[in-house]
């Protein structure tokens, strides 16, 4: 019988406005240090988390990007750190992101290959010496979260023993033209889980890079074990948290499952926390049907805020070194409970005996991410072999080609559809593509009678991200900046959200994964590893690609035999 | 009044992208929200645009402009009773 292989967190390093490296930013957290400023670049964010621009010069390398040298010199650092080395055959790199060098738009007539996710990527990959090809995971604000997950799937499927993963966002004006136009930012440094009436979140921008390993003598230590993890959709709404705090629930729980950690077991949990009302109350209620009111918990956004796709990398790592260390921090900004079910938030730092954490976070598309990290000593033995199931394909669609401009065609097969939905034409083109794929590849399946909504997923790849958007409001800030940006075109520069469309509309609330992959192979191998361990029972997969007119989209749905 | 109405419902069907909907359909009384047109939370950020854009009109407290969000006609008169522009 195969020896079951845990999943160890080896080195690690940070950049945040609150310093370079995670020592640096666990004593100024553990000083209270709030990283969270008015803005000088962006007028409208009273408050936020910027990187100190001498600090982030200082790690330029020349040829790269700022966010690529930060990404490589974190990268370094980490493997260093437990002395990995990052050029074996037997390292992978993932890298979170939701913008990459989304601020090369802003300038650019032509795309530069670099504000491709991918070849991002790919640059970093090359300038470290991994060989692999890199994957990408874009999935929002839980990317980083999720990541993790798909990096502990990786190592327990044997594909490698090590993987570097990377979280990587920075504050542009891109983003913040578009959080301002959600009306989303807080007047003031955030304030999560307060009762203060002044609500919304802090933005900020980080590099974080954590290596996950099966040799358990390059686990920093003390060694602490990513035990379980899972990702859920809300299938409520693109951007508005859940109103009931069933899909982040349904997360936890399914972590829990997967990590063998009885809810009694947890000694804190590190949230999402964004200090935006709707968030936090979705998190208070959520716990609460976990049944973890109780469980001291933080949010650490009011130190750096919100990170964006860097964030679950960022905090994860922090989180680990809370276990170490026996130390719960404290909510910066949280002094009084503003959430509608009660939850163990606490302004101060608080010693506990440590043994399991949870870390959580949520984002645009309706997605949820939990994982479950553990202090050596505690982590149960992990079972010995798990059922494989095979996965067959159902049914496979591709969105036919036309020689007519790309509104008309879309137009034209969704009138042959005759199901109307209000929503249809106020989603972006890629979102249509991928909704129209999904009703033609579902038609006649059944498939919600057959499955519970937590037992279908959604795995979707491409290769230029949510790219034709990101250029739609890009133009915008260029152009309109002063009179503000479209909200309905901003929460479109996330191509996770064709997921969440996909999701609220056949009401699935499985996993949601969506990757950028030049090759367009990653997919439906995730898929079929869903289903073999159980993850899933069925599961959308398949490419989605729009940009400049063009699509390619074709989607198959496989099912457990 | 009427014109204002007028030029709301156009204003509405063009930036919240309701391609199936004539500015005519729409009716003044019914509720934007909920039942009504089915709109969202994003629509209802993409009709405090249109206040701000054409109007001049700055929300400071979203909360408390709740109720003129109602109807075509609820926003019509407070558009006549805060207009800037």
């Amino acid at each position: 019988m195969e020896r079951p292989i845990r999943t160890y967190l080896g080195g690690d390093a940070l950049l945040t406005a609150l310093g370079y490296g995670t020592e640096a930013n666990y004593r100024a957290i553990e000083a209270g240090c709030c990283g969270l400023r008015p803005d000088a670049v962006s007028s409208g964010l009273a408050a936020a988390g910027r990187i100190d621009p001498a600090l982030m010069r200082s790690l330029a390398i020349e040829g790269y990007t700022l966010l690529e040298s930060a990404m490589i010199r974190c990268a370094e650092a980490a493997a260093a750190e437990t002395g990995t080395e990052l050029a074996a055959e037997e390292c992978a790199l993932i890298v979170s992101t939701t913008k990459g060098n989304v601020e090369l738009l802003r300038t650019a007539v032509d795309v530069p290959a670099e504000a491709y996710l991918y070849t991002l990527a790919e640059r970093v990959a090359r300038r470290l010496g991994i060989r692999r090809r890199p994957t990408v995971i874009c999935n929002a604000c839980i990317s980083g979260v999720a990541a993790l997950i798909v990096a502990r799937r990786m190592i327990r499927n044997g594909d490698c023993r090590h993987v570097l993963v990377v979280g990587g966002d920075l504050l542009t004006e891109f983003v913040a033209e578009g959080f301002l136009s959600f009306k989303s930012v807080s007047p003031g440094p955030c304030r999560p889980y307060d009762a203060a009436p002044e609500h919304g979140l802090s933005l900020g921008e980080a590099v974080g890079a954590l290596l996950l390993t099966a040799d358990p003598s390059k686990a920093k230590r003390p060694a602490v074990v990513l035990e379980g993890g899972a990702v859920t959709n809300d299938a409520n709404h693109i951007s508005g948290p859940s109103r009931t705090g069933d899909g982040l629930h349904y997360a936890i729980e399914q972590a829990l499952t997967e990590a063998r950690i009885p809810r009694e077991m947890l000694s804190f949990a590190n949230a999402h926390g964004t200090g935006t009302a709707y968030n936090d109350a979705m998190e208070s209620k959520a716990l609460a049907r976990s049944g973890l009111s109780e469980l001291p918990m933080n949010s650490l956004k009011g130190y750096i805020g919100h990170t964006l796709g860097a964030s679950g990398v960022v905090e994860s790592i922090l989180a680990a070194e809370e276990l170490r260390r026996g130390l719960c921090f404290g909510t910066a900004g949280f002094s009084r409970a503003g959430t509608p079910c009660p939850l163990g938030v606490a302004a101060a730092h608080r010693p506990l005996t440590m043994r399991h954490a949870l870390k959580t976070a949520s984002g645009f598309g309706g997605c949820n991410a939990a994982i479950v990290l553990g202090l050596e000593p505690h982590v149960p033995t992990e079972q010995a072999s798990e059922t494989e199931y095979e996965a067959r394909e159902v049914a496979c669609y591709q969105l036919p080609q036309s020689d007519k401009p790309f509104a008309e065609h879309i137009r034209t097969l969704y009138k042959a559809l005759e199901a109307p939905n209000m929503k249809f034409y106020k989603m972006d083109d890629l979102s249509k593509a991928g909704y129209l794929a999904a009703e033609y590849l579902l038609r006649g399946q059944n498939l919600t009678e057959r499955y519970r909504p937590a037992e279908i997923a959604v795995v979707l790849e491409n290769r230029s991200s949510s790219l034709d958007t990101d250029l739609a409001h890009q133009r915008i800030v260029n152009e309109h900046h002063a009179e503000g940006t479209s909200p309905a075109i901003f929460v479109y520069t996330l191509p996770n959200v064709v997921a969440g469309e996909i999701c609220i509309r056949h009401r699935i609330q499985g996993e949601n994964a969506f990757f950028i992959d030049d090759a367009l192979d990653t997919a439906e191998g995730y898929a079929r590893r869903l289903i073999a361990r159980g993850t899933a029972r069925a599961v959308i997969c398949g490419r989605c690609e729009y940009f400049a007119g063009r699509h390619d989209v074709r989607f198959t749905l496989l099912e457990k035999s | 009044m009427e014109q204002i109405i007028r030029e709301l419902k156009e204003q509405i069907v063009e930036a919240l992208n309701l391609e199936e909907i004539s500015p005519e359909e729409i009716d003044a009384e019914a509720p934007l929200f909920g039942d009504g047109l089915g709109l969202d939370s994003i629509d209802a950020l993409e009709i405090i645009l249109i206040l701000e854009k054409n109007y001049g009109i700055r929300l400071e407290n979203t909360a408390e402009a709740k109720p003129h969000f109602y109807s075509v006609k609820s926003l019509a008169e407070y558009i006549v009773a805060n207009r800037q522009k």
